[in-house]
């Protein structure tokens, strides 16, 4: 990916040695240290990257959080979940001199002295560690405290930073909860920080096969001629998990699968798909295009909602034979819950490339398998010759997670005499033909944002449209007249209303 | 697996005419317990006795992350009888994902006689189609360069630590350049031994703000294990063609001379002491010393920097292993052109 505007004059001892955007010494506030993200996610890829080499020199890493806590008390924290949760194992040494670079800094998110000092303990560590003024702040508290901590930045000066220096802040989803409070959301930030300044994180965007996309499409060209109404008959994108809400109700109730994975982690993989070629690889120019995907979504009708979409709740089953509870007696769920744990769509892009071609997402819990993965379907092959209706269409299949790769279904011939013509597959595994595992997606994502490279957060403009999509379904679905949720036991995939959406058209969603 | 379970046997022997057919066949017969991975053809020609068994120890290695055919020949060009003997086996590991069988194929060829002339067509006739072709040549390289092999190189692969006259060797480099009409890419194994301390150096110098020290740099001190002078020269030559260093006359063979952009006279000192190849480097500006040296752990660099006043905050990063598998594994990952090779070869060729 291209440099951002601000990017340094390069390092003529960096020649050759690097193929992407060098990260620059920071320190890094972490807003929410003491919690679950900080913990599974944010330190142990940190610490990945320290100990491949990738974590550029004077960085210092500050959590921010309310309890109380010594340095070393932290440190220890993160060690234990690091242990546990980091990609490769943990060794002594290497830790020991990590954790040199990690500080606690406690303050409630709403105490402005918690900030002053904040400010002051930076200097002393940009005079410590090297960091050069250089500042990231990272976003893992919950929603409603954004505000606070935003505002407090920016009264301590921690917003505004000395010529040569950068002050970032990166943001978790999610991103508002509809149109009016991303708004509201992006008004606070644009409060103290430009957009350049802010990232938003959506960690699908940090898989190696999500970025895999641009390399496929634009790399090569026998595919540049095929992506289009012509040639495409219909798209799928699926997002199934096995897992159910789990710990995670709270959020989850108020949230739903639409929001919660629709409007972002599907949008973003539908952008990568769907996409005009960018004029280059700047940031910018690749959101350009991503946003006017999103801008193109045909909108909906009451009426049309509730024939394109489909929701759905899990009832109690089995997976992988194991019984299941329902959704409604999972812990901390209201018994009579509406909240959807599935969602499928039928959507049509209305510009040029993909006139009238559907594109179906769906994306459940308590589904039969995990996996993530976008499949091109394309049209038949006239059915003059052969004597046979070639009814498997070519399929290219993507697959994000877990067993990530590429496949292509075309039809050979079955050896013989007769012509009996058969649907096979060519198959692509990251996992079999590179040895070496791809770094996690908050790796790779921490480092871009020390990099000023945005291209895989989203901007502003992309989280609003998304949201001006999404939030007609929602309304719909809290109407008097809501169309109805169906329930689809544990193990299945989903509501036999899903199957009719596409059986409507005459498609079948892909066998995973 | 089913007739060739042994990782690292040379495998099933087979007629030179029929190795493709025992190819499908062994592919067939593990068909369902094995995936065939390949992203490139990686040869490797050795002429020492017994390199057949210890490359296929390496190859077997070197595919556990970089999926291959592997074509490992050794050449007994001295034997007064001509004769090709060959064996197809295959490398087979557990992938990270899936807990797959992932197997890469290897055909081992014991050539005696004609080496020179039989080699090409042993090679032409076993390649993959449509994967690059990788040749790691473990001799040193003689006259005539076969222009018919070497325009069908990718990426030529070796390691000129050995090598007894530098000049020499890269002039016949040259020359299969020229023969490949530029196509090839030389990758020595002596300069994949420093990507982790340059990497490790570079990275002081990130910051738009620390540049000016380039014009400040008055010395460099390397240590050097014993045979690897000429690794530490060419990390010198890196320096001088990257920072436009211009050569003085070498003071001996362990004390350099460059000058600088701004006339500043630069001087290296190379010292011979025990320990990893490059253990220790020290590059010396008016007020700064930037160090990396090899951690007690072996395996990591501890790199810091020195300056009155300012509190030292080492960091440990990876130094990488001296090891072949570890230093094909390093280069295979890599990729790209080495022109920042050639041009630190070419600052310091007469002093190497």
């Amino acid at each position: 990916m291209n440099r951002a505007a601000d990017q340094p004059k390069p390092n003529p001892l960096r020649e050759g040695l690097s193929t992407r955007p060098v990260s620059q010494p920071c320190a890094i506030v972490i807003f929410g240290a003491t919690g679950d993200l900080t913990h599974r996610k944010l330190i142990p890829a940190l610490y990945n990257l320290a100990a491949d080499g990738e974590l550029p020199a004077g960085v210092a890493i500050v959590g921010f959080a309310r309890r109380n806590k010594s340095d070393d008390e932290f440190r220890r924290d993160l060690e234990e979940a690091t242990r546990k949760f980091s990609r490769q194992p943990v060794r002594d040494e290497i830790w020991k001199t990590f954790a040199q670079s990690i500080v606690y800094h406690q303050s409630e998110f709403d105490d402005e002295s918690g900030y002053q000092s904040l400010a002051k303990r930076l200097d002393e560590i940009d005079k410590n560690y090297g960091t050069r003024g250089n500042r990231l702040f990272y976003f893992a508290a919950a929603p409603d405290q954004f505000e606070p901590i935003l505002k407090h930045l920016k009264a301590a000066g921690l917003n505004e930073t000395c010529e040569g220096s950068w002050a970032r802040i990166i943001v978790e989803k999610p991103f508002g909860t509809d149109l009016d409070s991303a708004r509201e959301l992006n008004r606070i930030i644009r409060n103290s920080f430009t957009e350049e300044q802010t990232y938003r994180i959506d960690h699908f965007l940090g898989k190696e096969t999500a970025q895999n996309i641009l390399v496929l499409r634009f790399a090569n060209a026998i595919f540049s001629p095929l992506w289009n109404t012509h040639y495409v008959d219909h798209v799928q994108i699926t997002a199934a998990e096995t897992l159910g809400v789990g710990t995670r109700a709270g959020y989850y109730e108020h949230a739903g699968a639409l929001r919660d994975m629709v409007q972002n982690h599907l949008l973003q993989l539908l952008c990568l798909i769907a996409m005009e070629p960018p004029t280059d690889l700047a940031a910018d120019s690749i959101r350009d295009e991503k946003v006017k995907v999103v801008r193109s979504l045909r909108r909906w009708s009451r009426n049309e909602i509730a024939a394109n979409v489909v929701r759905g709740q899990y009832t109690a089953g089995a997976i992988h034979g194991e019984p299941v509870v329902g959704y409604r007696q999972e812990q901390n769920v209201n018994p009579d819950s509406q909240t959807e744990t599935f969602v499928a769509l039928r959507l049509f892009i209305d510009d040029w490339r993909w006139a009238d071609v559907p594109v179906y997402l769906r994306v459940g819990k308590r589904l039969p398998k995990s996996e993530t993965d976008i499949s091109i379907h394309f049209k038949k092959a006239p059915a003059v010759l052969f004597n046979k209706d070639l009814s498997d269409l070519n399929v290219l299949v993507i697959r994000i997670q877990p067993d990530e790769g590429i496949s292509l279904r075309i039809h050979a011939k079955v050896p013989g005499t007769s012509f009996r013509i058969e649907p096979v597959k060519m198959d692509f595994h990251y996992g079999t033909s590179f040895g070496k595992p791809s770094p996690e997606a908050y790796e790779r994502l921490l480092l871009d944002a020390m990099s000023g490279d945005a291209t895989l957060f989203a901007r502003s403009d992309e989280v609003e449209e998304a949201w001006a999509f999404i939030d007609p379904i929602e309304e719909a679905w809290h109407a008097n007249d809501a169309p109805e949720l169906f329930f689809y036991p544990a193990g299945s995939w989903g509501p036999e209303a899903a199957d009719n959406l596409l059986a409507r058209d005459g498609r079948a969603w892909r066998r995973l | 697996m089913p007739t060739v379970p042994e990782t690292y046997s040379l495998g099933v022997p087979a007629e030179i005419s029929r190795i493709d057919q025992e190819l499908k066949k062994l592919w067939q017969e593990g068909e369902g317990a094995m995936t065939r991975a390949s992203l490139m053809n990686l040869a490797v020609y050795s002429e020492e006795p017994g390199s057949l068994n210890s490359n296929t120890q390496l190859m077997a290695k070197i595919t556990e992350n970089h999926a291959c055919r592997a074509i490992v020949i050794e050449a007994a060009c001295g034997a007064k009888e001509n004769s090709v003997d060959a064996w197809i086996s295959a490398h087979c590991h557990v992938s990270h994902v899936g807990g797959k069988q992932v197997c890469s194929e290897q055909i081992s060829f014991l050539l005696k006689g004609g080496c020179t002339t039989l080699l090409p067509n042993i090679v032409f006739s076993h390649l993959d189609s449509d994967l690059p072709f990788y040749l790691w040549w473990q001799e040193e390289f003689r006259e005539p360069m076969d222009p018919q092999l070497w325009a069908w190189v990718d990426r030529v692969i070796y390691d000129s630590h050995g090598w007894k006259d530098f000049r020499a060797q890269m002039r016949l480099v040259k020359s299969a350049e020229q023969e490949a009409k530029q196509r090839i890419v030389f990758c020595d194994l002596n300069w994949t031994r420093l990507d982790n301390l340059r990497f490790a150096l570079a990275q002081f110098f990130d910051h738009p703000a620390s540049h000016h020290h380039f014009a400040e740099i008055r010395s460099l001190r390397v240590d050097f294990a014993p045979g690897f002078r000429s690794t530490a020269v060419l990390f010198a030559g890196w320096l001088a063609a990257q920072l436009n260093w211009s050569t003085e006359k070498a003071k001996s063979s362990h004390e350099l001379c460059f000058i600088g952009l701004s006339g500043r006279k630069i001087d290296i000192e190379l010292r011979e002491r025990d320990g990893a190849p490059i253990h220790e480097v020290a590059l010396t500006t008016a007020e700064v010393e930037f160090l990396v040296t090899h951690a007690k752990c072996g395996d990591l660099l501890e790199v810091s920097r020195a300056r009155p006043g300012e509190k030292a905050m080492p960091q440990l990063m990876p130094a990488g292993k001296n090891d072949p598998v570890s230093l094909m594994s390093e280069e295979l990952m890599r990729g790209g052109p080495h022109d920042v090779y050639l041009r630190a070869v070419n600052c310091v060729r007469d002093l190497l």
